[in-house]
């Protein structure tokens, strides 16, 4: 199909806005962070034409659905909503050394979804328990709430890398990452965007489950883990909150947040359950 | 801080202070997080006995004290929610107080102290008459925030408004909502049942299985399945599953319905949900008679349960039961032969006859009952069976969904307002020049000290442009 097609060339338009920023970073030209952005946009443009054109090419073979329903396609969105997020926080910090930490999360996503063997690109119709305007609400939500943590585990990284910056080094790489203050405060940002996003997704995603299977919480692995991880960041932003903690801490909690996500996500499929769609 | 800790430890320990803290809840989120790691790495509840199975008994036996293999229903894990609950209402009740003073605070629209250390870009020179600039800035407000305050202090005018005082109870609707949820969780559990019912097309049950329990459960009306309908995409994928179904109360039709997957039906308060499907032998059979001595072999299209004679007249013939998986050799059916003279004569009929002798060589002659050709003298084959379709329901009653729904409501509402939303106050102050009047802004925010700059920065620019529209003073 020419959408897959178009998104595995996306894959290396990302690995090259990835390139841009590192170089910007490397070099200190702003001609490369102006590279990066363009390069950026011009992928982001293209991952959306063919998340339409797939949209598209779904009615054309008589199935008819919106691209949000297996492994394949939720790791195509999960790239769309890491550019986009990313593409806003550049617009808004007018930084674009950010990109160098975020551009390779959603090049690995395209790319694992494009070339792993495991992962099929066709275009499937819907079992019956996949058709339900509760998964599509289920699918967005969830997938903002991932990317805005993705970008967190980014801004967390760079803030453990600007603690290695000292006057005395002159490095220019850690020099252009943008102030400690700013990375904690924009990380915590994306911390609270993904925690809200993440609840919608586990309460949309609850009700789809009550209405397919009559339940709407059984501890199924993937239900298990995203509690998990929303306990993690409920932890967070209580520690941060209440008990004002900032810098090192937050970013390991961040850090491991992360990871709790990458595992409710990926990890779960491994595990027996209900969602265990990457089995297939 | 040595100090402190001291004087802490001088205290008489207090249940209240232990639970209002908010390392505790730290404490407990974490560990609810860790343990709940461990049911998504044991299999739990229908699987776990397979797994135990491939264990060395001690280790059972202490995963199994441990209530390891239904870990999320054990009391540990029930014991940890409800520590988390309790923390989370004593902080809350604890942090009230401060919240709702902060509510009602109501600083002086004449304060000081918001103007100090201001910087330069916050005020602004205003060449027209005082009054006609001071009412200016009142009506502006009173139309961006609605209530206003104003004060005069000696050769100044203060106006003072706010937005977003409500913002301050964010946390503990968000808290509130846990608690709903939380609530109705137990509810659900304890007034609810989960259970389910297999049902053959064309047949009815009044009773369901509850899953728990594992027992029956009478329900005060009956179903029937009238249909079953599983439709495939050409690759095989199914599309749909359907059951047309009808509540029956006292033997009468009420409601029917198609129940799909994801479109559930209540009925007097009890929800069935499309869950699985099978197949059981239905009740037609058709046979092949062979009898020794003629030709060709006859056919019959038998019922269950109705006597059919045999072609020869030695007497009549019936099928009895029909099994979809008789012996683990496949389908068969068993047959009553009355003959006109003689004992009756039961035996069973394998579909697969053939494969069967092939697997088990001289099984049929060692075997009458099961030996196809034990009445003499036929020899009996199943040419075709029909099959019907069995639906499998979910049926539930959670008297706690309305809760917990409302409980979801609330909890993005109020996270919302906790993180999205500020208080804010704005305070704005004209001081008498010789010519005109000086104006300046300030402002304080519960949070998001950006967002009130903004905020603040506009405000200014409005004031300066309609300012600027005013007549000057001479």
């Amino acid at each position: 199909m020419l959408n897959s097609m178009i998104l595995s060339y996306i894959t290396f338009v990302y690995f090259f806005s990835f390139f841009f920023y590192l170089l910007m970073m490397v070099m200190h030209r702003e001609n490369f962070g102006r590279a990066a952005t363009f390069v950026t946009l011009a992928g982001f443009a293209g991952h959306t034409f063919a998340i339409v054109l797939r949209w598209v090419e779904s009615y054309q073979l008589g199935i008819g659905r919106a691209p949000l329903s297996n492994l394949y396609e939720s790791l195509i969105f999960f790239a769309w909503t890491i550019i986009l997020l990313y593409l806003i926080v550049e617009w808004r910090t007018k930084n674009q050394s950010i990109g160098a930490f975020v551009t390779p999360i959603a090049f690995l996503a395209m790319a694992y979804a494009s070339f792993s063997p495991g992962i099929s690109s066709r275009i499937q119709p819907l079992v019956p328990a996949l058709k339900s305007n509760w998964l599509i609400a289920h699918v967005i939500t969830c997938f903002f709430g991932y990317a805005a943590f993705a970008l967190a585990f980014g801004l967390s990284i760079m803030f453990l890398l600007k603690k290695l910056d000292r006057p005395q080094r002159k490095s220019r790489f850690l020099g252009i990452i943008p102030e400690s203050w700013l990375l904690d405060d924009l990380s915590y940002q994306m911390v609270v965007i993904g925690f809200l996003f993440l609840t919608l997704g586990i309460l949309t995603g609850s009700v789809w489950a009550h209405s397919a299977w009559g339940a709407y919480w059984q501890w199924d692995p993937k239900e298990t883990w995203s509690l998990i991880t929303w306990l993690v960041y409920a932890a967070l932003l209580h520690s941060r909150l209440v008990r004002g903690w900032k810098g090192n801490k937050l970013a390991a909690l961040s850090i491991i947040g992360f990871f709790c996500v990458l595992f409710t996500y990926l990890g779960v499929n491994y595990l027996p359950g209900l969602h265990s769609y990457a089995q297939s | 801080m040595v100090q402190k800790e001291s004087e802490k430890n001088t205290q008489p320990f207090s249940l209240w202070k232990a639970f209002s803290s908010i390392k505790l809840t730290l404490f407990l989120l974490i560990l609810l997080a860790v343990a709940s790691i461990f049911g998504t790495l044991i299999p739990q509840q229908e699987s776990a006995m397979r797994f135990a199975e491939n264990l060395s008994p001690t280790l059972v036996r202490i995963l199994e004290s441990m209530q390891l293999f239904d870990m999320y229903h054990s009391w540990w894990f029930r014991f940890i929610i409800g520590a988390l609950a309790v923390n989370l209402i004593v902080c809350s009740l604890d942090r009230f107080p401060s919240s709702l003073k902060r509510f009602r605070s109501t600083p002086g629209a004449d304060r000081e102290k918001p103007f100090e250390d201001l910087p330069e870009d916050r005020s602004f020179p205003v060449k027209t008459a005082f009054e006609p600039a001071s009412n200016l800035v009142g009506d502006l407000l009173k139309k961006n925030y609605g209530k206003v305050e104003r004060k005069e202090k000696g050769e100044a005018t203060f106006y003072y408004v706010q937005k977003g005082r409500f913002t301050h109870f964010g946390v503990y609707l968000v808290h509130l909502s846990v608690l709903l949820i939380l609530i109705g969780g137990i509810a659900g559990s304890l007034f609810g049942f989960q259970a389910f019912v297999n049902i053959p097309e064309g047949e009815e049950s009044d009773r369901v299985f509850l899953r728990k329990e594992r027992e029956a459960k009478p329900l005060p009306f009956a179903v029937r399945c009238e249909k079953f309908t599983v439709e495939f995409y050409p690759n095989g994928t199914p599309k749909e599953y359907r059951s047309d179904l009808v509540f029956l109360a006292n033997g009468e039709a009420v409601f029917e319905g198609p129940l799909r997957v994801n479109h559930p039906i209540t009925f007097q308060g009890i929800t069935f949900y499309q869950s699985t499907y099978g197949t059981l032998p239905g009740n037609q059979v058709r046979l092949s008679l062979k009898r020794e001595g003629d030709g060709q072999n006859s056919f019959v299209d038998a019922q269950v349960n109705k006597p059919f004679a045999l072609p020869g007249e030695e007497g009549e013939a019936a099928v009895t039961a029909v099994r979809s998986d008789f012996m683990r050799m496949g389908p068969a059916v068993q047959l009553e032969i009355r003959p006109k003279s003689g004992e009756d004569v039961q035996l069973w009929v394998f579909k697969n006859h053939e494969m069967i002798e092939q697997r088990f060589p001289g099984i049929f002659e060692r075997f009458p009952r099961l030996n196809p050709a034990s009445f003499k003298p036929y020899t009996f084959f199943v040419e075709t069976m029909d099959s019907k379709f069995y639906t499998g329901l979910q049926v539930s009653r959670d008297p706690g969904v309305p809760l917990v729904w409302a409980g979801f409501v609330s909890i993005i509402i109020g996270l919302f307002v906790t993180f999205f939303l500020s208080h804010r106050m704005i305070w704005v102050r004209l001081s008498r020049r010789k010519k005109g009047a000086n104006i300046a802004l300030a402002g304080m925010s519960s949070k998001n000290a950006v967002g009130l700059e903004r905020e603040i920065g506009k405000l200014m620019t409005q004031l300066q442009k309609e300012v600027e529209k005013l007549p000057s003073s001479q």
